[in-house]
Formats: structure tokens, C-alpha cells, sequence
């Protein structure tokens, strides 16, 4: 278990973060959320120990997280980046090393990681000789070498495309199962929502909702009707009592609900106005959520 | 997996040593190095075996037997001299044949005709040979004839007595000092240079902050100082050898002791000296975010550097002078110099002794301002740094984090 406790961070006049608190538990996948800049690298490289904090403590395990701890921890930085002319291979046995692993097993661990990731006959090549998406892969292998305990993945899904997305989102699932505990952040909203079990949205360093993606989705805000009539008729549902229109989604008019408004009472309009075709009930997206709580 | 502060050096000290050896620049650089070394150690052995320097010179005019008769006992009586003696027509035909490169000089009715100008040692052979021819006739005329006027015209040379003659080994170790004072002035500002765009390469490359999340960015100084050191006092060791046997080999030099205990002084020096200017190079490394930054802030080292080297060259020039005294007690300089004045027996021991405890502090003081910038510069990858942020930085020990 990953504790962040009451982090505070100050660059001069910038506060970076103020008193944010979180955990990742092994074996989930935390989803960490944000504007540009408003804390989430700081808080990542406070993790590993790159940055210090003024305030609060980083705790692994139920104690303060040592030198060591850090070290095992795998973490793929926002800024890339490799040594261009060592190979593959000689790269992830190096990160390996540093990470406190033997030689021998040092070398035995990157020839699998290769291999699992589809670059085994390639990792004799200098990275610069490697794609864009095989440096990408690599730089995943760094983190992953060791399997350590916690992976901390900064913007680990930038720069893919949907099928490196979905590949990526497998490996995780690979180390979720054997019992990893994972934080990654990203802008990719529909891609936390799916893939997260936890997230934390933070704004100007603090926390501004966290929990499971279910109840942080119905934590905040109103939920919405989206209805659909035969024929894709929608004023029907213009000044209604308990609910107002926020929206169109194809044929489907969405609606928000108002304070004491009765969904059952939009139905019984709808259906007087023509023939439903689909009405369903819903908590707003992690998007909308999201607009919201970093809006206010 | 707990692993000490020292084996964590090692590793990236071990990284560094063979991706160094591997690269590219470092063969071209030792293959340059070599043939420098080698022309160094061959080039005098075979030059010196070229014999006397042989002067053709024509003779015309009234005098022209008598000169041709005396210009070949003058050159005897020279050092490494020889003649070539024509007999010309006239002046003309003098003339024609300096012009054309055939004849050095061509000598005759009281004048000398040469190309542009009468060297040293040309002027020597005509000067003293017309000298004679016509000292011969005054003398004749006086009455005076056979030895008597050979003893005037041609004294038996001044036997030369030196109170303290330069050895041939001592001319020789002040030659493999200087070769030597180049040798080291290329290692330091070659490999310093290495440490400088390692550090910046990390940082251009991002790699460093993956670095900085396995080991504390005094190790990662450490290791790369450590590091591509060995490498170059390994390349500066096969070098003074493979210079030395060379040089022994061709007859440039002789080897004895006194030329060993100058190889370990470079070889020493280069030690303490690196360590000093790699750690202000990592300095300029760490300031700069990309290589064509490093141009600017690592100029004031590589001027000081320059500097040294300079000093150094008046000190072989003069090893007791105000510059060699001087310069044996900046840290900058001490490591060129030194070698220098100590081969030379121009410096007490007491002084060496001060100027390794000089450059030692020195060290001291360069590493711990080159940690602190290193932390303090090493996660900034965006522009150039100025020093002071960069100590600032260092001593919270990071920067602010570009993103997130």
C-alpha cells in the first residue's frame, strides 16, 4: 500500500501541492487526474523521491518509504527518455541494476521483459535505431524489469494509438494480477474511467474528489436522463417541471435532473409526446465530473 | 535488494567506462592521440641521423682556388658542416646558379650571393674562409709563411669546460616533460569535456530523471567522474608507454629512471587534475540543457584551462620565473606546471608538497559545489541555468516539475 499523506509542496510563490492525500492499494489501478500543473508530476516525484516535500510524508507499507523502497518502486517519467546509443538490452539490465538487482539475474529479467514485449530480436539495436513506439516499449520495460511492487507511470498513455493503448492497458492488467499496486496519471478521461479502479482528481494541489470511479461519478452533481423518441423528437422535452435539457447526443436528448425532480414524471412526458425508444438513467461521465469540480 | 552507496557508483562508473570505450569519438581520439605520440617519439631518433648539413657553394674571381682550397678546412672545423665548392666562370654564371637553387652561396671578388639571406652557419664557412684567403695574402706579403701563418690564420679551437653541462638525459626528460605537459593538457580538457556533455546528454536525453529515482545525484556525479576517468588515465598510461618504448626504441631518447619517475608525474598529476576540472566541467554540464549550450558554460573553464597551459609553456621556457612560482600554487595550473619545474630541479619539496595540499582542498571544495549545482541543475531541462538558481536549487535538491 501507497500512502501519500497531506503532501505540500512551494516553488517560490507557486504552490504546487497543498495537503494532498492518497493511497494505492497492490493489486489496483489508480487513475490520477488533473489540469496542467496542478500537481500531479509533483506528486509522482515525490513518490520516488526525486522531489521533497516541505509538509506530509510518503508512506509504503505502513512506514515512512526508505531510500530502498524508492528504488524498487518502477517509474516511467512524462519526459522520456533512454540513452540513445546503448542498446536495448544493456539499458534495461543498467535500470535493473540500479534497482539492486545481480547481474545474472539483472540479465535474465531484461531478456524476458524484451521478449514479453515483443522486442527480444531487437534489443541488441542502439534505441536510437528503434521506432518511436519500440523506445516507448522500452521505456515501459525500464519500469517493469524488476516487477516491482508499485509502478508509478506519469502520462503513460500519451503519444499512443488506440491499438499501443489497449496493448499498454494489457500489460497493466498483467502486473495488476500478479499483484502490483499502479498510479498512473493522464488526460485521457474516458481511458480512466474504463481502465481505473480508483481516481483522484486534484486541482491547484488538492484533492477535489477520490474514491472508486462508481461512487467518485455519483459523488458530485446530478445525474442525467438520456431519451430517445422514434423519429428523433426532442421539444417535447423543453420546460419541463423537474428536469432541463443539457444537451444532445445523436437522436438522444439528455436532460439533467433537477433537486426533487421524479425521472418517472420525464418519462410519462416523453411517452406522451411520441414513442420511446430508449430511456436510461446515468451518473455524469468523469468528464463532466471532471469540468466541473476543477470549474468551481 | 539493498545495495551500498559504493556499489551503486560502480555500476554507473562501469557504464560509463564501456560505452566510452565503445564509442566512436574514443577511437577516433585515441587513433589522433597515437600518431601525435608516435611522430613525437619517433621523429627525433630519425632526424638526428641525417648526417652533416652538406652547403653548396661556388667560387669565382682571382681568389677562386684559394677559397675552394680553404672553405672545406673551415667546414672541418665546424659542427655537423660539410661543402660542395664549384669552380665558376664569372658572377654571373654565380648568379644564374643561386638563382636557380643549384648553389647555396657563390663567393668570389669580395661579395657573397645567396637566395635572401646569409644564414648562421653558411655566413660562418664564407665569412671565415674569405677571412683566411685574404689574411693568407697579408700575411705572405709580411714574410710570414707555412705553420707559422696556418697557426695565425687557424688557432687550435677554445677548449670548452661547462661548469654544469645539460645531460643528455636531463635535455631529454625536459623534452618528454613537455610532450608529456601537452599530453595532460589534452586529457584534462578532452575527458573534463566528456564529463560536461555526459551529464548534459542525460539531461538532453531525459534519462536523468529515471537516473535521479535509482541513485542520489551525488553517486550519479561520482560514478561519471570516476568513470570516464578511468578511461582516460587508462588511455594516458598506454599512451606515456607505448611513447616511451617507442621513443627508447628509435633512439630519441634513453629510459633511464629519472624519465620513469616523470611518466608517473604526468600520469599523477592527471589524477589530481582531472578530478578537479571534471567536477567544474560536470558544473558546466549541469547548467547547460542541451549540448550547444555547453559551449557557454564551459568557457571560462576551458579559457582557464588555457590559461594553465600557457603558463605551463613559459614555465618549460623558465622553470624558476615569476609565472612557473606563480602557478605552482593555483589549483588550476598546479597540475600542468608541476611536472614541469620538478623535472627541471627548480622547485623545492616543500613546495610540491603545498601545491598537492593546495590542489587536494581544491578538489574538496569542486566536488562539493559541483553535487550541489548537479542536484540542483540536473532535473532543469529546459534553458540555460544560472549558476546561483542552480545552488539555490540544489540546496532544496530539486526543480519544479514542468508538468502536472
Amino acid at each position: 500500500m501507497l500512502e501519500l499523506i497531506a503532501l505540500s509542496k512551494r516553488y517560490g510563490e507557486v504552490v504546487a501541492l497543498d495537503g494532498l492525500s492518497m493511497a494505492v492499494a497492490p493489486g489496483r489501478i489508480h487513475g490520477f487526474v488533473g489540469r496542467n500543473g496542478a500537481g500531479k508530476t509533483t506528486a509522482m516525484r515525490i513518490t520516488l523521491g526525486l522531489a521533497s516535500p516541505d509538509a506530509g510524508e510518503v508512506r509504503w507499507k505502513g512506514r515512512p518509504a526508505t531510500v530502498e523502497d524508492r528504488r524498487s518502486f518502477g517509474y516511467m517519467p512524462e519526459e522520456r527518455g533512454l540513452y540513445p546509443k546503448m542498446t536495448a538490452f544493456d539499458q534495461i539490465v543498467y535500470f535493473a541494476r540500479l534497482s539492486g538487482m545481480g547481474a545474472a539475474e539483472a540479465s535474465a529479467a531484461a531478456a524476458a521483459i524484451l521478449e514479453s514485449i515483443g522486442l527480444g530480436e531487437r534489443s541488441g539495436e542502439p534505441i536510437e535505431r528503434l521506432s518511436l513506439g519500440n523506445q516507448q516499449r522500452c521505456q515501459l520495460a525500464a519500469a517493469l524489469v524488476t516487477s516491482p511492487e508499485l509502478l508509478v507511470l506519469d502520462e503513460p498513455f500519451s503519444g499512443l494509438d488506440p491499438v499501443g493503448v489497449d496493448a499498454l492497458a494489457g500489460v497493466l492488467r498483467t502486473q495488476l494480477d500478479r499483484g502490483a499496486a499502479v498510479v498512473y496519471s493522464s488526460h485521457q478521461l474516458d481511458l480512466v474511467e474504463r481502465l481505473s479502479d480508483e481516481i483522484t482528481i486534484i486541482d491547484k494541489g488538492r484533492v477535489v474528489a477520490s474514491g472508486p470511479v462508481g461512487v467518485v461519478r455519483r459523488s458530485r452533481g446530478v445525474d442525467q436522463l438520456r431519451v430517445a423518441l422514434e423519429g428523433g423528437w426532442t421539444a417535447w422535452a423543453e420546460n419541463l417541471a423537474g428536469a432541463t435539457v443539457v444537451g444532445h447526443d445523436g437522436d438522444e436528448v439528455v436532460l439533467e435532473l433537477l433537486p426533487g425532480g421524479d425521472d418517472q414524471a420525464v418519462l410519462d412526458a416523453a411517452r406522451s409526446a411520441g414513442r420511446v425508444r430508449s430511456f436510461r438513467r446515468e451518473a455524469p461521465s468523469l468528464t463532466e465530473l471532471f469540468r466541473e469540480v476543477v470549474s468551481s | 535488494m539493498t545495495m551500498t552507496r559504493l556499489a551503486v557508483v560502480r555500476l554507473i562508473a562501469g557504464r560509463e567506462i564501456r560505452e566510452r570505450i565503445r564509442s566512436k569519438a574514443f577511437r577516433i581520439s585515441t587513433g589522433v592521440s597515437l600518431a601525435f605520440i608516435l611522430a613525437v617519439a619517433i621523429l627525433p631518433g630519425a632526424l638526428s641521423d641525417d648526417g652533416p648539413t652538406t652547403y653548396d657553394i661556388g667560387v669565382f674571381g682571382a681568389q677562386a682556388e684559394r677559397l675552394a682550397a680553404r672553405l672545406p678546412v673551415v667546414a672541418s672545423t665546424g659542427d655537423n658542416l660539410a661543402v660542395d665548392v664549384r669552380r665558376l666562370a664569372d658572377v654571373d654564371e654565380g648568379r644564374r646558379l643561386v638563382e636557380s637553387g643549384d648553389l647555396d652561396a657563390a663567393v668570389g671578388d669580395g661579395k657573397v650571393i645567396v637566395e635572401r639571406e646569409l644564414g648562421f652557419r653558411l655566413g660562418f664557412l664564407v665569412q671565415e674562409a674569405n677571412r683566411q684567403v685574404v689574411g693568407e695574402a697579408a700575411l705572405a706579403g709580411a714574410g710570414v709563411q707555412g705553420e707559422v701563418a696556418g697557426r695565425v690564420l687557424m688557432p687550435r679551437p677554445l677548449e670548452v669546460s661547462a661548469l654544469d653541462p645539460e645531460s643528455e638525459a636531463e635535455a631529454d626528460r625536459k623534452g618528454l616533460v613537455f610532450v608529456g605537459t601537452i599530453l595532460l593538457y589534452g586529457q584534462l580538457l578532452g575527458f573534463g569535456y566528456w564529463v560536461a556533455s555526459g551529464v548534459v546528454e542525460e539531461k538532453a536525453s531525459r534519462v536523468v530523471e529515471i537516473l535521479l529515482a535509482k541513485a542520489r545525484a551525488g553517486q550519479l556525479l561520482a560514478g561519471k567522474v570516476i568513470g570516464i576517468g578511468v578511461v582516460g588515465l587508462a588511455q594516458l598510461v598506454t599512451f606515456v608507454i607505448i611513447g616511451l618504448i617507442t621513443a627508447s626504441v628509435s633512439g630519441s631518447v634513453d629510459l633511464p629512471a629519472e624519465t620513469i619517475s616523470v611518466a608517473f608525474q604526468v600520469v599523477g598529476w592527471f589524477v589530481l587534475g582531472f578530478a578537479f576540472y571534471a567536477c567544474l566541467f560536470a558544473v558546466g554540464g549541469a547548467l547547460a540543457s542541451r549540448v550547444e549550450e555547453l559551449q557557454s558554460t564551459t568557457t571560462p573553464l576551458t579559457f582557464l584551462a588555457m590559461g594553465s597551459f600557457f603558463a605551463a609553456i613559459t614555465t618549460g621556457g623558465d622553470p624558476s620565473g615569476p609565472v612557473a612560482k606563480v602557478a605552482t600554487f593555483i589549483p588550476f595550473s598546479a597540475p600542468m606546471v608541476l611536472p614541469i619545474r620538478v623535472a627541471a630541479g627548480e622547485v623545492v619539496l616543500g613546495h610540491v608538497l603545498l601545491s598537492v595540499a593546495i590542489v587536494l582542498v581544491s578538489i574538496v571544495a569542486v566536488m562539493a559545489l559541483a553535487a550541489r549545482v548537479y542536484a540542483g541543475g540536473v532535473l532543469h531541462l529546459r534553458g540555460q541555468l544560472k549558476l546561483r538558481n542552480a545552488l539555490r536549487a540544489g540546496r532544496g535538491d530539486e526543480q519544479p516539475a514542468s508538468a502536472g
